[in-house]
Protein backbone atom coordinates (compact mmCIF):
# COMPACT_ATOMS: atom_id res chain seq x y z
CA UNK A 1 0.00 0.00 0.00
CA UNK A 2 1.43 3.26 -1.04
CA UNK A 3 2.11 5.94 1.19
CA UNK A 4 0.19 8.67 0.78
CA UNK A 5 2.98 11.42 1.63
CA UNK A 6 3.79 12.65 -1.79
CA UNK A 7 0.13 13.44 -2.51
CA UNK A 8 -0.44 15.16 0.45
CA UNK A 9 -0.07 18.20 -1.26
CA UNK A 10 -2.88 17.23 -3.52
CA UNK A 11 -5.59 17.75 -0.51
CA UNK A 12 -3.64 20.51 1.14
CA UNK A 13 -3.59 22.35 -2.38
CA UNK A 14 0.35 22.16 -3.62
CA UNK A 15 1.25 24.19 -6.18
CA UNK A 16 -2.42 25.15 -6.46
CA UNK A 17 -2.26 25.98 -3.04
CA UNK A 18 -0.24 28.98 -4.59
CA UNK A 19 -1.70 30.00 -7.80
CA UNK A 20 -5.44 29.77 -6.92
CA UNK A 21 -7.48 26.55 -7.23
CA UNK A 22 -6.65 24.88 -9.73
CA UNK A 23 -3.24 25.32 -12.11
CA UNK A 24 -4.14 24.80 -15.34
CA UNK A 25 -7.54 26.19 -16.80
CA UNK A 26 -11.02 24.53 -16.86
CA UNK A 27 -11.94 25.27 -20.15
CA UNK A 28 -9.17 24.23 -21.80
CA UNK A 29 -8.88 21.18 -20.45
CA UNK A 30 -13.06 20.71 -21.48
CA UNK A 31 -12.00 21.82 -24.98
CA UNK A 32 -9.19 18.98 -25.66
CA UNK A 33 -11.42 16.44 -23.59
CA UNK A 34 -14.08 16.81 -26.04
CA UNK A 35 -11.93 16.87 -28.96
CA UNK A 36 -10.55 13.62 -28.14
CA UNK A 37 -13.62 11.76 -29.77
CA UNK A 38 -17.12 12.05 -31.34
CA UNK A 39 -18.42 10.15 -28.15
CA UNK A 40 -17.38 12.75 -25.82
CA UNK A 41 -20.93 15.16 -25.23
CA UNK A 42 -21.09 15.76 -22.01
CA UNK A 43 -18.44 16.52 -19.51
CA UNK A 44 -19.75 16.65 -16.01
CA UNK A 45 -18.31 19.96 -13.69
CA UNK A 46 -15.60 17.69 -11.84
CA UNK A 47 -13.77 16.29 -14.41
CA UNK A 48 -11.72 18.80 -15.25
CA UNK A 49 -11.19 19.56 -12.12
CA UNK A 50 -9.87 16.28 -11.52
CA UNK A 51 -7.99 16.27 -14.43
CA UNK A 52 -6.40 19.64 -13.52
CA UNK A 53 -4.82 16.87 -11.11
CA UNK A 54 -4.50 14.48 -12.88
CA UNK A 55 -2.67 16.36 -15.51
CA UNK A 56 0.27 17.95 -12.69
CA UNK A 57 0.72 14.34 -11.13
CA UNK A 58 1.93 13.34 -15.46
CA UNK A 59 3.73 16.90 -15.70
CA UNK A 60 5.38 15.94 -12.51
CA UNK A 61 5.91 12.57 -13.37
CA UNK A 62 7.38 12.61 -16.71
CA UNK A 63 9.38 15.71 -15.85
CA UNK A 64 11.26 14.21 -13.32
CA UNK A 65 11.73 11.00 -15.41
CA UNK A 66 13.14 13.11 -17.96
CA UNK A 67 15.21 15.15 -15.81
CA UNK A 68 17.09 11.52 -14.58
CA UNK A 69 17.78 11.06 -18.32
CA UNK A 70 19.34 15.08 -18.21
CA UNK A 71 21.34 13.75 -15.02
CA UNK A 72 22.84 10.95 -16.68
CA UNK A 73 24.28 13.30 -19.56
CA UNK A 74 25.56 15.47 -16.80
CA UNK A 75 23.54 18.57 -18.04
CA UNK A 76 21.54 20.88 -15.69
CA UNK A 77 19.29 21.87 -18.83
CA UNK A 78 16.18 19.51 -19.48
CA UNK A 79 16.12 19.58 -23.50
CA UNK A 80 13.15 17.67 -25.57
CA UNK A 81 15.52 14.74 -26.57
CA UNK A 82 15.19 13.66 -22.14
CA UNK A 83 11.64 14.08 -22.35
CA UNK A 84 11.63 11.14 -25.83
CA UNK A 85 13.90 8.87 -24.03
CA UNK A 86 11.84 9.14 -20.95
CA UNK A 87 8.84 8.46 -22.61
CA UNK A 88 9.87 5.53 -24.56
CA UNK A 89 11.86 4.01 -21.51
CA UNK A 90 8.18 4.21 -19.84
CA UNK A 91 5.75 1.80 -20.19
CA UNK A 92 2.78 3.87 -19.17
CA UNK A 93 3.97 6.42 -21.60
CA UNK A 94 3.57 3.86 -24.67
CA UNK A 95 0.89 6.22 -26.04
CA UNK A 96 3.17 8.98 -26.32
CA UNK A 97 5.93 7.23 -28.54
CA UNK A 98 4.45 7.85 -31.79
CA UNK A 99 4.21 11.82 -30.83
CA UNK A 100 7.33 12.66 -29.63
CA UNK A 101 8.96 10.71 -32.52
CA UNK A 102 6.73 12.46 -35.23
CA UNK A 103 7.54 15.41 -33.83
CA UNK A 104 11.29 15.14 -35.45
CA UNK A 105 13.26 14.22 -32.64
CA UNK A 106 16.91 15.89 -33.40
CA UNK A 107 18.81 12.59 -32.77
CA UNK A 108 18.94 8.94 -30.55
CA UNK A 109 18.26 9.91 -27.07
CA UNK A 110 21.60 9.91 -24.95
CA UNK A 111 20.72 7.69 -22.50
CA UNK A 112 20.98 4.44 -22.95
CA UNK A 113 18.13 2.53 -23.09
CA UNK A 114 17.61 -1.85 -22.79
CA UNK A 115 14.82 -2.19 -25.05
CA UNK B 1 14.54 31.96 -19.10
CA UNK B 2 11.09 30.73 -17.68
CA UNK B 3 8.09 33.18 -18.82
CA UNK B 4 6.41 33.67 -15.70
CA UNK B 5 3.93 35.40 -17.25
CA UNK B 6 1.83 35.67 -13.65
CA UNK B 7 -0.50 33.36 -12.11
CA UNK B 8 -3.86 33.68 -13.35
CA UNK B 9 -4.47 30.21 -14.97
CA UNK B 10 -7.71 30.66 -16.45
CA UNK B 11 -6.93 34.10 -18.37
CA UNK B 12 -6.80 32.87 -21.71
CA UNK B 13 -6.15 35.45 -23.82
CA UNK B 14 -3.11 36.79 -23.01
CA UNK B 15 -1.61 33.65 -25.02
CA UNK B 16 -3.35 35.02 -28.07
CA UNK B 17 -0.36 34.10 -30.52
CA UNK B 18 3.07 34.48 -29.51
CA UNK B 19 3.37 32.74 -26.30
CA UNK B 20 3.14 29.13 -26.24
CA UNK B 21 2.78 28.75 -29.34
CA UNK B 22 3.84 25.51 -30.95
CA UNK B 23 7.06 24.97 -32.97
CA UNK B 24 5.32 22.22 -35.02
CA UNK B 25 3.49 23.58 -37.42
CA UNK B 26 3.90 26.90 -38.92
CA UNK B 27 0.56 28.01 -40.89
CA UNK B 28 -0.91 31.41 -40.74
CA UNK B 29 -2.51 32.93 -37.58
CA UNK B 30 -6.00 31.15 -38.24
CA UNK B 31 -3.85 27.75 -37.54
CA UNK B 32 -1.78 29.51 -34.50
CA UNK B 33 -4.74 30.14 -32.75
CA UNK B 34 -6.53 26.73 -33.32
CA UNK B 35 -3.15 24.91 -31.74
CA UNK B 36 -3.73 27.32 -28.50
CA UNK B 37 -7.13 25.54 -28.46
CA UNK B 38 -5.73 22.37 -27.66
CA UNK B 39 -2.82 22.98 -25.73
CA UNK B 40 -2.37 23.83 -22.32
CA UNK B 41 -0.96 27.16 -21.64
CA UNK B 42 2.89 26.91 -21.36
CA UNK B 43 3.61 29.41 -18.79
CA UNK B 44 1.24 26.85 -16.45
CA UNK B 45 2.80 23.34 -17.81
CA UNK B 46 6.31 25.35 -17.17
CA UNK B 47 5.63 26.18 -13.89
CA UNK B 48 5.08 23.08 -12.65
CA UNK B 49 7.59 21.47 -14.33
CA UNK B 50 9.95 24.05 -12.57
CA UNK B 51 8.81 23.54 -9.05
CA UNK B 52 9.19 19.68 -9.19
CA UNK B 53 12.65 19.80 -10.49
CA UNK B 54 15.64 21.22 -8.56
CA UNK B 55 16.24 25.23 -8.53
CA UNK B 56 19.46 25.11 -10.60
CA UNK B 57 17.40 23.10 -13.33
CA UNK B 58 16.77 25.12 -16.62
CA UNK B 59 14.21 23.80 -18.87
CA UNK B 60 14.42 24.50 -22.91
CA UNK B 61 11.62 25.94 -24.10
CA UNK B 62 11.02 22.95 -26.78
CA UNK B 63 10.97 20.61 -23.70
CA UNK B 64 8.31 22.65 -22.22
CA UNK B 65 6.33 22.74 -25.70
CA UNK B 66 6.55 18.98 -26.26
CA UNK B 67 5.71 18.24 -22.46
CA UNK B 68 2.52 20.91 -23.84
CA UNK B 69 1.88 18.58 -26.13
CA UNK B 70 2.69 15.32 -24.20
CA UNK B 71 -0.54 16.40 -21.29
CA UNK B 72 -3.31 16.81 -24.37
CA UNK B 73 -2.31 13.77 -25.71
CA UNK B 74 -3.29 12.29 -22.03
CA UNK B 75 -5.99 13.99 -21.63
CA UNK B 76 -7.07 13.02 -24.79
CA UNK B 77 -6.06 8.99 -24.20
CA UNK B 78 -7.68 8.87 -20.52
CA UNK B 79 -10.77 10.45 -22.05
CA UNK B 80 -10.62 8.22 -24.66
CA UNK B 81 -11.18 5.35 -22.24
CA UNK B 82 -13.56 7.26 -19.86
CA UNK B 83 -16.13 7.76 -22.47
CA UNK B 84 -16.27 4.57 -23.82
CA UNK B 85 -16.88 3.02 -20.78
CA UNK B 86 -19.71 5.56 -20.85
CA UNK B 87 -21.12 4.84 -23.67
CA UNK B 88 -20.81 0.89 -23.25
CA UNK B 89 -22.61 1.58 -19.79
CA UNK B 90 -24.93 4.18 -21.85
CA UNK B 91 -24.65 6.70 -20.35
CA UNK B 92 -23.91 10.23 -21.64
CA UNK B 93 -22.14 12.33 -19.09
CA UNK B 94 -18.03 11.94 -18.40
CA UNK B 95 -17.60 12.33 -14.60
CA UNK B 96 -15.07 12.16 -12.00
CA UNK B 97 -15.23 8.81 -11.09
CA UNK B 98 -14.95 7.79 -14.77
CA UNK B 99 -11.97 9.36 -15.07
CA UNK B 100 -10.12 7.73 -12.01
CA UNK B 101 -11.11 4.47 -13.46
CA UNK B 102 -9.78 4.95 -16.78
CA UNK B 103 -6.42 5.96 -14.94
CA UNK B 104 -6.49 2.86 -13.34
CA UNK B 105 -6.99 0.93 -16.25
CA UNK B 106 -4.49 2.30 -18.19
CA UNK B 107 -1.61 2.31 -16.03
CA UNK B 108 -1.60 5.55 -13.79
CA UNK B 109 -2.78 3.19 -10.55
CA UNK B 110 -0.46 5.95 -8.47
CA UNK B 111 -2.96 8.98 -9.50
CA UNK B 112 -6.39 7.05 -9.27
CA UNK B 113 -6.19 6.32 -5.74
CA UNK B 114 -5.21 10.12 -4.60
CA UNK B 115 -7.84 11.41 -7.10
CA UNK B 116 -10.42 9.59 -5.71
CA UNK B 117 -9.83 10.82 -2.31
CA UNK B 118 -9.31 14.00 -3.93
CA UNK B 119 -12.64 13.76 -5.57
CA UNK B 120 -14.55 12.74 -2.78
CA UNK B 121 -13.31 16.12 -0.84
CA UNK B 122 -14.40 17.65 -3.39
CA UNK B 123 -17.87 16.49 -3.80
CA UNK B 124 -17.94 17.19 -0.16
CA UNK B 125 -16.92 20.71 -0.07
CA UNK B 126 -19.52 21.20 -3.02
CA UNK B 127 -22.05 19.43 -1.08
CA UNK B 128 -21.56 21.91 1.80
CA UNK B 129 -21.84 24.96 -0.05
CA UNK B 130 -24.75 23.80 -1.96
CA UNK B 131 -26.46 23.50 1.85
CA UNK B 132 -24.95 26.38 3.33
CA UNK B 133 -26.18 28.51 0.25
CA UNK B 134 -29.76 27.44 0.90
CA UNK B 135 -29.32 28.08 4.96
CA UNK B 136 -26.86 31.33 4.60
CA UNK B 137 -24.94 29.93 7.12
CA UNK B 138 -21.73 31.41 8.25
CA UNK B 139 -19.45 28.63 7.02
CA UNK B 140 -19.64 29.78 3.67
CA UNK B 141 -16.36 31.31 3.71
CA UNK B 142 -14.27 28.39 5.03
CA UNK B 143 -15.86 25.68 2.31
CA UNK B 144 -13.74 26.47 -0.86
CA UNK B 145 -10.38 27.13 0.41
CA UNK B 146 -9.78 24.11 2.64
CA UNK B 147 -9.49 21.07 0.27
CA UNK B 148 -7.63 23.90 -2.26
CA UNK B 149 -5.27 25.77 0.39
CA UNK B 150 -2.72 24.66 2.25
CA UNK B 151 -4.11 23.66 6.17
CA UNK B 152 -2.10 22.57 8.70
CA UNK B 153 -4.51 19.88 9.89
CA UNK B 154 -5.15 18.36 6.95
CA UNK B 155 -1.64 17.58 6.35
CA UNK B 156 -1.09 15.61 9.66
CA UNK B 157 -2.69 12.41 8.78
CA UNK B 158 -1.01 11.83 5.28
CA UNK B 159 2.31 12.17 6.86
CA UNK B 160 5.28 15.25 5.81
CA UNK B 161 5.08 16.29 2.19
CA UNK B 162 7.76 14.83 0.04
CA UNK B 163 9.00 15.21 -3.45
CA UNK B 164 10.01 11.87 -3.72
CA UNK B 165 7.88 9.98 -6.07
CA UNK B 166 6.92 6.95 -5.71
CA UNK B 167 5.51 6.30 -9.17
CA UNK B 168 9.26 6.51 -10.31
CA UNK B 169 10.70 3.38 -8.97
CA UNK B 170 7.74 0.88 -9.88
CA UNK B 171 8.84 0.57 -13.61
CA UNK B 172 11.66 -1.21 -15.20
CA UNK B 173 14.96 -0.26 -13.56
CA UNK B 174 16.18 0.98 -16.95
CA UNK B 175 16.65 4.54 -16.12
CA UNK B 176 16.51 4.32 -12.28
CA UNK B 177 19.16 5.29 -10.44
CA UNK B 178 19.35 6.56 -6.71
CA UNK B 179 19.27 10.02 -6.15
Amino acid sequence: MRQAGTYSGLLSGGISGRTGPHSLPLARIKKIMKKSGEDVKMISGEAPIVFSKACELFIEELTLRSWMVTLQSKRRTLHKDDITAAVIATDIFDFLVQMVSDSGSRGPAPAEMET
Amino acid sequence: MVDNIGNSPDSESRNCIAPGATSSTAYGDGCTIKEQDRLLPIANVGRIMKQILPPNAKISKEAKETMQECVSEFISFVTGEASDKCHKEKRKTVNGDDICWALGTLGFDDYAEPLRRYLHKYREVEGEKANSSNKASDTNARDEPSIFRSDPQRNQPLGSTSLKFNAIDRNDGSISRPF
